[in-house]
């Protein structure tokens, strides 16, 4: 109980503290580049990211329609966010802070720089810098690469990491990787973080319950923990690793909860039954009615004859 | 005059033979009607049949709303009356392949509010109508109250749907129980079966009736809301289309909600943003469903307040008043 | 074949004497005029009332989303269930050979008739749109009992105008070259309505058994109707309706009702109309002993209804019961069931009690408990939903009628009332033909012996 208050206590002066301060990047982390060049299909991918992620706070960029939060999202037109070199950006968007939740595990880095690449079609100051090569600091100068395979002998999936310089490969070793599933709403984490042996395998185990689609197929991605150190590495490989999952619709079967046309058919049945039993009887009625009036106008003519 | 026709039965066989005659050109008559009026018929229909496929194989190339370039035929080009038969017929269909669920951790509530208020802004509804409501709960005098948030669970069983004389609400492929207010008469019987007091009614004018007018109606969003129809949580069925999570998930700051897709099994933490697995979820928390004795079968689980985060305090009570 | 009883003079005799007496009530007097000019002003100014609910909605009524069936629903229960007395008078008596009936089966019906076509209208005045109402025939779920209602309720009023109808027939014959000074439009629709009867015994056959198949077809009708209605409630899974035997507990209820509503209308039609000779004491005295009968059978099931959930008191039938029994409509309950049941019971089984001026006493008594029972059964449950009600304005939590809503559903009321007298003022209120020959097979046998 006591614990509570003074957690709480603690977590409301760092709240106060966030809202006075600026949010500052560690300079290690400024220089992040994007990796492609931005053109319209990387802003248009972005600008559905956007919408789907961003848009409940930050609202639509150069219309100010953000969430009334404290500290203000505010609008990512502006110079206010502007400013931001682009490694700003990536590391604000990856990290979070206060209520801006952090978008690593929703948003791969590439998810991430079309997001930027949107973003800065707000700005035309803005000329864009690319890192054409993707390197890392543990391997300067290479290309690191990730191949990702299912060994369905012992229902596991094995990310294996190479260094390649000109013709020359070598294993990345000691490398944390993470893998994940592509999902509707994000990528959830298989098993856990592994780090690769001396032949850059990292070995994950498949949880029992691994739905993929109706052949099983699932999206995964691979991700160095630590993409400073290891570069920006993920390589989306639709693996068979999943349970087929036939999806059944829910309105498929009768029942008195659906349309007409799948109602029980008892129920179907019983109503029509009734009503033309019902309907028959009146008409039945009717005729005799009818008939009352055929016979009277029979005497009636017969009498008037005489 | 009856007096002198009034004879006793001699003339029986004479009338039952007037009677024959008569029904028979009664028949004859009837027959005649029906085969002029199914003739008739016909001919409207194939009428209409030629009509409608006249222009089939005229296209025009159409700037949509994100801006591509589409060739649609010609007659489905209908001012903004298509938008809404579009809207309707996504709308009932529902998405293939989805199983929509959600996960509320109470442990993890403590009455923001923030889901109820993003919910009736999305659906312009006034502070007292709800599509989603936090609750004060207390089982019994010995246990304790927590907070439960109550959207419409949308059950697989369900009572109001049931019930519904004109199928304005409905049950979809991906689970969705949806409301159409362009069909619903207002008779209010699915308010009086749904065990969970999940729906509301528009006793007088929507808040934004005339903002909305002139609005193409969005059977998924349930905006223009309507004078004399029911409304209810859609699970956000118009966010849940573009694969957002709903308002009231992403609107949370205390990692209430989960939602995500059963067939997948995994759910979408809308604070954290992160993705677990959905039958790992209820396992290890001890899920359980509102109400699971009635059958109704909801696709909303709970996960019961058990290590709450916060301290229960009900706080101010706020004071809703009803507007005109 | 046998001398057909419909040639005889003594039949004719007695034709003419009842006739006269019968059709001195027939006629558009000063009387009939004040009296429709009444209720068709103050059906205008409930009407009225009925705009307003179009123009602004139903918030205008005291209905919310907890309580969001109210007093329309109850008087629509409360319609559908008195309509049924047609059903009980004219078939279950009528079949099993009842003779004293046969004044009365004509009000029985025309009671039937009025009810059942107001309580269609009832139910478009509860409706948020009622201009949608045509979608319940386009649109119609099967699977949804206000759908089998209102195909029940529309065949039972046909059947019920058509057992009024039938009957009447022979009569129209008889009273169209009786009706002079009355107004031409009158002779006109009674030689229309009348198809050329000329009292031939072929006529009454084919009239007999025309009214042998709407009597067995109009049972299972009656007890549809009124199941159905029942089920309206029993269907949703809401403790306090959540009930096996709703369908029985409100046909039960609905004889009692009915029965009052004979009972009055007979008085009242006795003292008016001068028809003393024909609805005698007997007759009251018989029909008192229906409305003990089926007020005992209506206490059997709600002795069932409250004793079974109150002996395991699950939690939300607990609530409810306690708000029935101690609660907020402590005094309302008991008032419905102690004055409107049980005392009136105990009180016609004296003899003297069922003399006609008690007996319509009683009857007042029961008629109207049995439309405050309806709201009984009707709005406290739903002030006790599973889940709490919360967040709201306090208008939300408790309801209570508003003036405009209980303006709309007097309109209703008051198009029963206009129905009742345009049926019986216009055509006789009781069957001549039928009591004629009541009259005339009684002497025949006299003068056999």
């Amino acid at each position: 109980m006591r614990s509570i208050i003074l957690i709480l206590t603690f977590l409301h002066l760092v709240f106060q503290s966030i809202q006075g301060q600026e949010w500052k990047v560690p300079d290690d982390k400024k220089g992040r580049l994007s990796t492609f060049a931005f053109d319209d299909n990387t802003r248009m991918a972005g600008q559905k990211l956007y919408t789907l992620n961003c848009m409940s706070c930050h609202g639509t960029p150069g219309k100010s329609n953000y969430l009334n939060l404290v500290p203000a999202p505010g609008d990512p037109a502006t110079e206010k966010i502007q400013r931001n070199n682009d490694g700003e950006i990536f590391y604000k968007i990856s990290v979070g802070r206060g209520q801006m939740p952090s978008f690593r595990s929703v948003l791969t880095s590439d998810e991430v720089w079309n997001i930027i690449s949107y973003l800065r079609s707000f700005n035309k100051l803005y000329r864009q810098q690319v890192k054409s090569v993707i390197s890392s600091t543990a391997y300067p100068g290479s290309t690191i690469n990730m191949f990702i395979e299912h060994i369905s002998s012992d229902t596991s999936i094995v990310v294996t990491a190479y260094a390649e310089k000109e013709s020359s490969r070598v294993p990345v070793t000691e490398a944390g990787i993470k893998l994940y599933v592509h999902r509707t709403f994000g990528h959830q984490v298989v098993d856990e973080e592994k780090v690769t042996d001396k032949s850059g395998r990292a070995v994950f185990r498949i949880p029992e319950k691994m739905h993929g689609d109706s052949d099983g197929n699932i999206l995964v991605s691979a991700r160095f923990s630590d993409e400073d150190v290891f570069g920006t590495s993920s390589k989306d490989t639709v693996l068979a690793a999943g349970i087929k999952t036939i999806p059944v619709s829910l309105v498929a079967e009768r029942a008195m909860w659906n349309n007409v046309r799948k109602a029980p058919i008892w129920i179907l049945l019983t109503y029509c039954l009734g009503v033309i039993v019902a309907l028959s009887f009146i008409v039945l009625v009717m005729v005799k009615i009818r008939d009352i009036y055929i016979v009277g106008k029979y005497l009636e003519n017969k009498a008037s004859e005489n | 005059m009856s007096e002198e026709i009034n004879k006793p039965g001699s003339d029986d066989q004479e009338i039952d033979e007037t009677l024959e005659s008569s029904r028979r050109d009664f028949l004859k008559k009837v027959g005649l009607v029906g085969a002029a009026s199914v003739a008739g018929a016909a001919a409207v229909y194939s009428g209409y049949r030629f009509e409608k496929n006249k222009n089939k194989g005229d296209t025009v190339k159409v700037l949509t709303e994100d801006n591509r370039l589409v060739e649609v035929s010609k007659e489905e080009i209908n001012d903004i009356k298509y938008q809404v038969k579009s809207f309707q017929t996504k709308g009932r269909d529902g998405i293939k392949g989805k199983k929509w669920v959600m996960v509320i951790d109470l442990s993890k509530c403590r009455n923001a509010r923030k889901c109820v208020n993003a919910c009736q802004s999305a659906h312009h509804l006034r502070p007292y109508e709800y599509h989603i409501n936090t609750l004060v709960m207390q089982e019994s005098v010995n246990t304790p109250k927590y907070f439960m948030p109550k959207p419409c669970q949308h059950c697989d069983n369900p009572p109001c749907v049931s019930v519904c004389p004109v199928d304005a609400t409905y049950k979809r492929q991906d689970g969705i129980v949806l409301i159409d207010n362009e069909r619903c008469i207002g008779c209010r019987f699915c308010m009086a079966a749904c065990p969970y007091s999940a729906r509301m009614f528009h006793w007088q004018e929507p808040m934004n009736a005339e903002e909305d007018k002139n609005k193409p109606y969005n059977v998924e969003l349930n905006v223009p809301q309507k004078k004399g129809t029911i409304s209810k949580c859609l699970f956000s069925a118009d966010r849940v289309r573009e694969n957002a999570l709903p308002y009231c998930v992403s609107a949370c700051p205390n990692g209430v909600f989960y939602f995500g897709d059963e067939n997948e099994d995994s759910v979408t933490n809308g604070t954290t943003k992160e993705t677990v697995s959905f039958s790992e979820l209820l396992e290890k928390n001890g899920a359980y469903r509102l109400m699971a004795e009635l059958g109704t079968k909801p696709r909303v689980y709970y996960l019961p307040p058990k290590n709450r985060i916060f301290d229960f305090t009900e706080g101010e009570k706020p004071e809703y008043k009803e507007t005109t | 074949m046998a001398r057909s009883l419909y040639n005889t003079d003594l039949y004719r005799e007695k034709l003419e004497s009842v006739s006269a007496d019968v059709l001195r009530n027939v006629r558009i007097n000063k009387g009939f005029l004040v009296w429709m000019g009444i209720l068709t002003i103050s059906l205008a100014a409930c009407l009225y009332a009925y705009t307003i609910q179009l123009q602004k909605g139903l918030g205008v009524t005291g209905l919310r989303d907890a309580t969001s069936w109210g007093m329309y629903i109850a008087t629509f229960v409360f319609f559908v269930a008195t309509s049924l007395i047609g059903m009980l008078i004219s078939s279950v008596l009528g079949l099993s050979g009842t003779k004293w009936i046969k004044p009365i089966t004509r009000i029985a019906e025309i009671i039937a008739v009025a009810f059942a076509a107001v309580a269609g209208l009832v139910i478009i005045s509860d409706m948020g749109r009622p201009d949608r109402f045509p979608y319940l025939f386009l649109y119609g779920r099967i699977q949804s009992p206000i759908l089998w209602d209102v195909t029940v309720v529309t065949t039972y009023l046909f059947v019920s105008l058509m057992l009024w109808f039938i009957p009447l027939i022979p009569d129209l014959a008889i009273s169209k070259s009786r009706l002079e000074g009355r107004p031409g439009f009158l002779i006109k629709i009674y030689e229309i309505l009348s198809v050329k009867w000329v009292n031939h015994d072929r006529q009454f056959q084919i009239m007999h058994q025309a009214m042998r198949i709407l009597l067995i077809l109009i049972v299972p009708l009656a007890f549809a109707i009124h199941t159905v209605t029942s089920w309206l409630f029993a269907v949703t899974p809401r403790a306090g309706w959540d009930s096996t035997i709703f369908g029985p507990y409100f046909i039960s209820g609905a004889f009692v009702s009915g029965t009052a509503a004979v009972i009055i209308a007979m008085y009242f039609f006795r003292e008016n109309y001068k028809l003393q000779k024909y609805l005698t004491d007997f007759h009251f005295e018989k029909i008192g002993r229906v409305l003990a009968l089926v007020s005992i059978i209506y206490i059997y099931f709600n002795i069932n209804e409250f004793i079974v959930p109150g002996y395991k008191l699950k939690t939300h039938e607990a609530i409810h019961l306690k708000e029935l029994f101690t609660g907020h409509y402590a005094w309302l309950f008991w008032g419905v069931q102690l004055a409107g049941l049980v005392i009136p019971v105990a009180l016609l089984l004296i003899k003297r009690m069922r003399k006609p001026l008690p007996l319509l006493l009683i009857s007042i008594v029961v008629f109207a408990a049995s439309w405050f029972k309806r709201y009984l059964i009707v709005v406290p449950v739903q002030g006790h939903p599973y889940l709490p009600i919360q967040n709201v304005p306090v208008e939300w939590m408790v309801y209570k009628p508003t003036i405009i809503e209980t303006s709309v559903t007097m309109a209703s009321m008051i198009l029963v009332l206009m129905i009742i007298t345009i049926l019986s003022k216009l055509f006789p209120v009781v069957p001549i033909w039928e009591i004629a020959e009541e009259e005339a097979t009684v002497n025949e046998e006299i003068e056999h012996k």
